[in-house]
């Protein structure tokens, strides 16, 4: 065979990737009243300022809790808060 | 995203607030955290004021927290992605034509980027130039990457915490989590340019993880220490991060193809980065030349708890990669600063017509941290080293303590500082050299502009010149990783 018509085996560079089991969304409650909902505050703070005041302001018979760090990584709730938490909003970040 | 997954997988239903650019890592995140059709809702970076913001977002976030589940997010599976070993038959040609193929993003303007390069042509990594790279090692080809040796990391900002690894520890690589081969290395290495000889820092690489950092790594910087660096050939004179040496130019490359092929970096899509680093620029290595160290200087393998004759790479201590901050000065000036006691830095430091040594440093680091924080790596000849030898700086942990006070400076001040807002966690952390939280502390109290610590912020690296000039980037000590252990 001539040498420009040889054919090479090629390896792949890519890692190998786990396999992930994936999972459905957690059901939606039809309504926030008489709920609690866990604001968890990731920087950004000239949005969560005003959207903090105007969600307690405009939903006051949501029950609402907070958590704020000046970082992408968010405070987390501890097992025994997430046992009354009925929703949660992160933002802003991915 | 693993903690809102981890809630909606707990049934407590979330939504998150991103920024469009970060859409497609939202998404494919979504899928890697095992929650798919995650609710996000994006807000715009660009709206009048926060207060507009809030009142467009309201609505779509209570919606998105409340909104019955569709069929769709009903769903329950298994994502499972499997790559084959051989990637392509065929021939060279057409295998340069494939593994140089690119693709359409989106995110980036819908510029053509690479899928399995770092943009430059590569190697082809056939079945027979990978089995000769695999003969720079010991280590079999299907051995997963693993650390190979007990090891403490450190963490930075609001979150910073020690964590503790075990020797055999699986190395992942960001930001998909994938595990690799030394063969899969291999192949990477071949596509980099590396020779066989060149393996053992390009497997200490891949075990550092291989420049991927949390996924937005850009490839790495690294540095290394010990007798490799003559037995491979890297250029420790002029020109130390210039091109044309073979060594310094492959082996950093293999960083950025570990972070695109291992890491699965696709910006966008996998991972948001800024710029980059013109520094590192996609993979960036170099070696210290130890042979031109003063009397009691230690190299960088000594300073990182390893003998003088093991060979290491260290990695992490770039920082931001910053280039030639601060001053600069022609290396005649300095020249004749030491020699007869005149120029320019000869007048700054008030010495005119008395010869040397004088502290070179006075002068570096004079208003070093004007809008800067953090420490900073020198590299510099032998001439400059000997000089601060014998001014009185007898050890290099000398240097660092000295730069690191020269850098302290009044709480009123710090608090005008652009990263600390982030660092501090808006202020509510405890300030290190007191022990105090920041709220606490006077206005007059001193805190250092410059890093945490002296040897963690501060690093000297030789090369072997007569020129003296001195060059400096981010980045002090970082974490280091045994060469020798993958020989």
């Amino acid at each position: 065979m001539a040498g420009k018509d040889k054919v090479y085996k090629c390896l792949n560079p890519v890692g190998i990737q786990p396999p992930v089991k994936t999972s459905p969304l957690a059901p939606r409650p039809g309504n926030l009243d008489g709920k609690t909902v866990h604001l968890s505050i990731c920087g950004e703070a000239d949005i969560w300022v005003p959207l903090e005041k105007k969600l307690k302001a405009d939903y006051p018979n949501t029950n609402w809790s907070v958590k704020k760090r000046y970082h992408i990584v968010p405070m987390e709730l501890s097992e025994e808060e997430k046992k009354t938490t009925d929703a949660v909003i992160l933002g802003v970040c991915w | 995203m693993p903690y809102l997954a981890g809630l909606e997988k707990e049934g407590i239903p979330t939504v998150l607030i991103n920024f469009g650019e970060e859409t497609g890592k939202v998404e494919h995140d979504s899928t890697l955290y095992g929650v798919p059709k995650l609710r996000h809702i994006v807000a715009s970076r660009n709206s009048v004021g926060g207060v507009t913001e809030a009142e467009i977002l309201v609505k779509p976030v209570l919606e998105a927290l409340t909104r019955p589940l569709s069929d769709e997010e009903k769903e329950s599976g298994i994502w499972e992605p499997h790559e084959p070993r051989i990637l392509f038959e065929g021939t060279l040609p057409e295998a340069e034509e494939f593994y140089n193929q690119t693709e359409n993003i989106p995110g980036i303007l819908n510029a053509p980027f690479s899928k399995y390069t770092d943009g430059l042509p590569v190697v082809i990594p056939t079945e027979e130039r990978v089995a000769e790279m695999l003969k720079g090692t010991s280590h079999k080809p299907d051995e997963i990457i693993t650390l190979q040796r007990d090891m403490v990391m450190d963490g930075f900002g609001p979150v910073e915490s020690t964590t503790t690894r075990k020797k055999g520890d699986v190395v992942n690589f960001m930001p998909m989590y994938r595990t690799a081969t030394v063969e899969q290395v291999a192949v990477n290495a071949v596509m980099a340019g590396c020779k066989p000889e060149y393996f053992p820092v390009v497997l200490a690489i891949a075990e550092s993880g291989g420049g991927t950092g949390d996924g937005r790594g850009g490839g790495g910087g690294f540095i290394v220490s010990g007798p490799i660096y003559k037995e491979i050939g890297m250029n420790v004179t002029n020109s130390i991060f210039g091109p044309g040496n073979p060594a310094n130019k492959t082996i950093g490359r293999v960083g950025s193809l570990l972070w695109r092929n291992l890491g699965g970096y696709k910006e966008t899509v996998t991972t948001i980065t800024t710029l980059g680093s013109p520094v590192t620029n996609g993979g960036f290595i170099f070696a210290e030349y130890t042979e031109g160290l003063p009397e009691g200087w230690k190299g960088l393998n000594e300073e990182m708890g390893f003998r003088e004759d093991e060979s290491i790479i260290m990695t992490g201590a770039m920082g931001m990669g910053e280039w030639g901050i601060g001053q600069s000065n022609a290396p005649g000036v300095y020249r004749s600063l030491q020699r007869t006691g005149h120029g320019a830095i000869a007048r700054f430091l008030d010495v005119k017509g008395i010869p040397g040594p004088h502290n070179y440093l006075e002068y570096l680091a004079k208003d070093a941290w004007a809008t800067r924080d953090g420490g900073f790596t020198l590299v510099m000849p032998p001439q400059i080293a000997q000089d601060l030898c014998d001014y009185g700086f007898k050890t290099k942990d000398s240097i660092y303590e000295w730069i690191w006070k020269k850098s302290f400076e009044p709480v009123s001040k710090f608090r005008m500082r652009g990263a600390q807002d982030f660092i501090t966690n808006g202020w509510l952390g405890i300030e290190k050299t007191s022990g105090k939280p920041w709220k606490e502390l006077p206005e007059d109290y001193m805190v250092p502009a410059g890093g945490d610590n002296p040897f963690a912020s501060y690093n000297i690296l030789l090369c072997n010149m007569e020129e003296t000039a001195c060059a400096r980037f981010g980045g002090g000590h970082g974490q280091a990783f045994s060469i020798d252990a993958w020989r």
